[in-house]
């Protein structure tokens, strides 16, 4: 479970975090909308520290963010896969996902090969093992950038908007492997523009405004009877 | 003015030695160079201030003051600290190797900059430490982009090399200055020095765009 209480955060002197209270459960999955700017992503990079919260706490499955030393324990348990993929372009498709369970976790290279190659199977590519980043499509980069973030067996998965890069015809690709996982079990934040998917995959629907979460509740109920104007608004330009 | 080839032949032997002696300062010195000054770059842009406060000290304080100048601290100012005289080559190499150093680091710190701030957020969220992550990811990928301005700087520093024949070091210009006293064979020897620098620095420069070109194919793959 991650607790996320009173959480702010400024960029110098402009606030984009004005007080964030969430929670999520283990296996649910929640979804982020809301315009850009809001803070949406900014909330997913306060969960695992890549930004400092300027205030509140979040505690992931009772260990406080705030005591240092757990820091890079948390990140183990918190995956993350970004808008841009970020994989590393200097190693192979198997380098990437094998680097830090070897270095961190300790496994033996050639536990840290199988694991890679099953999660390579399950993204559908095992046959780019031995491929540098490069070669491959942007819907292939991020699939592998989920494999290399579940390698680290984390019990959440972050996902900043995986698919906002992504040439249209590649986005299903991306969107199916992140279902699977919902259907798996695993809990995720979502912070996306695809509300198709948002309907289909999430538990509940965040909408960020301003620095706040100003309404959220089941998909169904937040995108076709929204009781905020400005959600209302936000819908009628995106549906 | 009479130009006298036979001076040239016989005076290459001796040339060649101090060319020699230039070529293993340089190395050394850039060797060492190449290790203070990546110390010294992960120092600057670690989030450690004290560590951060020294390396920029460290970089600003040889980089604004003259390399000749720091030759003399070094082997005439520094044994009245330490109450001991210093051998010229131990000089020598340190003068040359704390000046590469502070240049270095600059470079490093650019190609390290250089690399995305998303390689650093990926290895950090993968349960990475700052450390890992820097060796791992940011280094590898920095140290392509280095390799033009490292040999450069491996260039300027076989150059000035020259400059350690002030405390009667014997390398390159040393020996020429030498030769010089005795035959007073200004232009040839001169003319014969400057050539074995410009063989020695082409030599550094066909070697850096060997380097150059392996590791761009490197990445391609």
């Amino acid at each position: 479970m991650i607790e996320i209480k009173g959480l702010k955060k400024s960029f110098g002197t402009h606030e984009v975090l004005k007080g964030i209270d969430l929670t999520i459960k283990d296996k649910e999955v929640v979804v982020i909308i809301g315009p850009s700017g809001s803070g949406k992503s900014t909330i997913l990079r306060c969960i695992n520290y890549l930004e400092q919260p300027t205030a509140g706490e979040i505690i992931v499955d009772g260990i406080s963010m705030n005591d240092a030393k757990s820091i890079n324990d948390i990140r183990k348990e918190v995956g993350m896969v970004f808008q841009r993929f970020n994989l590393f372009p200097h190693m192979t498709v198997l380098q990437n996902i094998m680097l830090s369970p070897m270095k961190t976790r300790h496994v033996s290279k050639k536990e840290a090969q199988e694991t890679a190659i099953n999660l390579l199977r399950k993204v559908g590519l095992e046959d780019k093992k031995d491929a540098y980043p490069e070669t491959l499509s942007g819907g292939q980069q991020q699939r592998v950038a989920i494999a290399r973030a579940l390698a680290m067996k984390p019990k959440f998965m972050l996902f900043d908007e995986p698919t906002s890069a992504l040439d249209p015809e590649m986005v299903r690709e991306v969107l199916d492997v992140i279902k699977d996982l919902a259907r798996d079990g695993m809990a995720m934040a979502i912070v996306t523009h695809e509300m198709g998917f948002a309907r289909e995959v999430a538990d509940r629907v965040l909408f960020v405004d301003g620095g706040y979460i100003l309404e959220e509740g089941k998909p169904d109920d937040l995108f076709f009877h929204p009781k905020e104007e400005r959600t209302k608004e936000f819908l009628s330009k995106i549906l | 003015m009479k130009f006298d080839f036979q001076l040239i032949l016989d005076s290459i032997p001796l040339l060649l030695q101090g060319a020699a002696v230039t070529i293993e300062i340089t190395a050394m010195a850039v060797g060492i160079g190449l290790v203070l000054g990546l110390i010294t770059s992960i120092c600057r842009l670690s989030h450690m201030k004290a560590l951060n406060i020294l390396a920029v000290c460290y970089v600003n304080v040889i980089r604004g003051t003259p390399m000749l100048v720091q030759i003399f601290l070094i082997y005439f100012a520094l044994p009245m600290v330490i109450g001991e005289r210093i051998n010229p080559f131990v000089a020598a190499v340190a003068a040359c190797s704390i000046n590469s150093g502070a240049y270095v680091s600059e470079i490093f710190r650019a190609g390290i900059q250089s690399v995305d701030r998303g390689q650093m957020e990926a290895g950090r969220s993968l349960g990475l430490s700052w450390g890992q992550t820097m060796r791992y990811v940011i280094l590898p990928q920095a140290f392509k982009h280095v390799i033009p301005p490292l040999g450069n700087e491996f260039i300027s520093m076989t150059k000035e090399t020259s400059l350690v024949s002030v405390i009667g070091f014997e390398e390159l210009t040393r020996r020429g200055q030498l030769i010089i006293a005795k035959t007073y064979g200004s232009f040839e020897i001169w003319m014969t020095v400057a050539a074995i620098y410009l063989i020695m620095t082409l030599g550094i420069a066909r070697l850096v765009s060997y380097l150059e070109k392996r590791f761009a194919t490197d990445d391609r793959n």
